[in-house]
């Protein structure tokens, strides 16, 4: 009950370090999707440049976020800017290997009768290739978008918004009664968040997918 | 040169002409395609056959430059193409795969309104024209257009990849064995249906199969290429399968080549034999005395609009006890129309009571019957046109 109190006293706060947790997410979601997609785009049919692509961007996830962080603060400096960059990098792997997936697995029948038709290689793209392998692309951006909530929350550590500042503030008061309510605060922000996302993502997916390729 | 050709089926205009064209895939020894010059003349259809990796989707790919020649040159009603806008070539050749390739994000309307889409036409001409296409291919616009690929059977799919194909009336089509993965009833019945398109449209159409009878149902004339797309022989199928030019035509045509030639005449061709008849009211001493002068053991019953009714033998005369004609013997079976081909023909006469199979027209009047010995005429006349054809070409040009 005095965790409901907590949260009921604090809601303002909530609300409001909900608003920059979800906008940091969403605003690096977005720059990782674009980047994401073209780097798939720019490379998924030459398996030397899949390979480089998915090496890289898979190594970005395998760099400690809280080592990411202070590393990018000497050029970024304290805020959101390096929480947009470090997550923008985490991001990068889900959507680039289902981006790549997603349009290796479009059947090369459809491909080719497009190219018969006279589709240019631009129209093929982006009017047969890409509409056919969304599905799974989007399905990366949904893994993306919840890999980076999580980390989001690290951010903190170098000032950025959003709930991961319950959480540091409760990590320096280890001990007294109020740390446990501010880690749990947080953490519930941003698992409330993730359904949230997983709402709007779910919605998304049908309303730009064909009802062809359901 | 010879003669000005009296073929139907097309004009002498050359509207395909492949120059010593080459293909030599990257990392291999020989060419897939070697030095091939052929002519596809206005409006007909040529089929190009030959056994597995001979080259024919190779030479079909050429022509639209989804693979590029490595050498040789492409001329297309008068034009060279082989180094033009790719694209803006493909929107001029309807293409037709064996794997159909619909895109399923799209309904039928828009799969077959994407050439019209990218031609630039108005919005009302592309929904006429996709309309009219889909009764063309006898599927009913109100209740096709705006489904998805995923909700066609496989015949339906392959009628909506041709369709496509003709979306921006190109004045030549290529079709890599379009109905080769459908099951043999509904091929069939497509291929008919082609045909029948076919006579409306016109169009110059390169046909890749690698079966010789789908080849010889199909195609006003044949290219049966070897290994490296060589040409063994081409020609008209009347032409492959009386006169093969050698060996390995011979052994790709196979042993049927007779009864596969009785697939290009239909029995309005033949001259039929009479039969003798008897109407339905004639007495018993009438049927016999027919029969008497006959060497035949039966007669064939009609009613007064000719129509066939009973096949009746001396014994079913004898034995009838006062019933009709029409009451007594067997029925008239096989029956046959006259635009059936000589090969259905052979096939109902093949099982036949008397051995013989009854023609009538339209109305179901009798005709005559096709015998055995009628069949075996017709090839044999046949082949001697066919040889007759062959040496006035050799005398023409010394
Ligand atoms: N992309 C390619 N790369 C390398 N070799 C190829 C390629 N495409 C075809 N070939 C080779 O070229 C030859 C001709 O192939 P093609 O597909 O034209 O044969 P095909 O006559 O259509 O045979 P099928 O009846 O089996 O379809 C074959 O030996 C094949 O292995
Ligand atoms: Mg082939």
């Amino acid at each position: 009950m005095d965790f409901v109190d907590f949260l009921v006293r604090r809601s303002d706060d909530m609300l409001e370090l909900g608003l920059g947790h979800a906008g940091v997410v969403g605003l690096s979601v977005l720059l990782a999707t674009v980047l994401g997609v073209s780097l798939g785009v720019a490379s998924y049919q030459r398996e030397r440049a899949r390979e480089a692509v998915l090496a890289v961007t898979g190594a970005f996830l395998t760099i400690p976020s809280f080592a990411l962080f202070i590393l990018l603060l000497g050029p970024l400096g304290l805020g959101t800017a390096p929480v947009v960059v470090a997550l923008t990098m985490y991001g990068l792997m889900p959507v680039v290997r289902n981006t790549i997936t997603g349009l290796r697995e479009v059947d090369p029948a459809v491909v080719e009768s497009a190219q018969g038709m006279g589709l240019s290689r631009r129209q093929r793209l982006l009017r047969i290739e890409l509409p056919l392998a969304w599905p799974v692309i989007i399905t990366g951006v949904r893994v993306s978008t919840l890999v980076l909530l999580g980390i989001a929350a690290i951010g903190a550590i170098v000032n950025g918004p959003g709930y991961g500042e319950l959480i540091f503030t409760g990590l320096a008061r280890v001990g007294t009664p109020v740390a446990v309510d501010l880690v749990l605060a947080g953490t519930l922000g941003v698992i409330v968040l993730a359904v949230l996302f997983d709402l709007l993502f779910y919605a998304v997916r049908r309303l730009t997918t064909s009802e062809g390729i359901r | 040169m010879t003669s000005p050709s009296v073929d139907s089926t097309s004009s002498d205009r050359v509207m395909i002409h492949l120059d010593q064209l080459s293909k030599r895939f990257p990392g291999q020894h020989d060419n897939a395609v070697d030095e091939l010059t052929m002519d596809v003349r206005e409006g007909e259809i040529v089929v190009l056959v030959g056994p597995s990796g001979c080259g024919k989707t190779t030479t079909m790919k050429m022509i639209n430059r989804i693979i590029e020649p490595t050498s040789g040159r492409i001329v297309l009603d008068g034009e060279d193409v082989t180094r033009t806008d790719p694209d803006q070539l493909r929107r001029r050749i309807g293409y037709v795969i064996q794997q159909v390739g619909l895109f399923p994000h799209l309904t039928v309307g828009d799969n077959i309104a994407t050439v019209p889409t990218l031609l630039g036409w108005s919005r009302d001409r592309t929904r006429e024209r996709v309309d009219e296409l889909l009764s063309m291919v006898n599927m009913p616009p109100e209740s096709f257009r705006d489904r998805y690929p995923k909700q066609l059977s496989g015949g339906q799919q392959q009628r909506i990849g041709v369709a496509r194909a003709l979306g921006g009336d190109p004045a030549v089509m290529l079709m890599d064995e379009p109905f080769g993965a459908i099951d043999p009833i509904t091929r069939d019945r497509l291929q008919n249906e082609f045909l029948r398109l076919q006579s409306e449209v016109r169009k110059t159409i390169v046909f890749v199969t690698h079966d010789i009878d789908e080849a010889i149902k199909m195609g006003d004339r044949i290219a049966i290429l070897q290994e490296g797309s060589r040409i063994a022989q081409y020609d008209t199928p009347e032409q492959i399968l009386t006169h093969p030019a050698n060996e390995f035509v011979a052994s790709f045509i196979g042993r049927g080549a007779s009864l596969k030639r009785l697939n290009l005449s239909r029995v309005a061709d033949i001259e039929l034999s009479p039969w003798p008849t008897v109407g339905v009211d004639a007495s018993p001493e009438e049927a016999l005395q027919a029969l008497r002068a006959t060497h035949h053991s039966a007669v064939l019953v009609l009613d007064e609009s000719g129509r066939p009714r009973r096949w009746v033998g001396a014994e079913d005369v004898r034995h009838a006890g006062g019933r009709p004609l029409d009451q007594v013997g067997l029925p008239p079976e096989p029956v046959v129309e006259p635009e059936v081909t000589l090969s259905d023909a052979l096939n109902e006469l093949l099982t036949a009571r008397y051995s013989v199979t009854i023609v009538v027209n339209r109305q179901g009047a009798f005709q005559g019957v096709v015998d055995i010995d009628q069949i075996t005429d017709a090839v044999r006349t046949m082949r001697r046109t066919a040889v007759s054809r062959a040496r006035a070409g050799l005398d023409e040009n010394p």
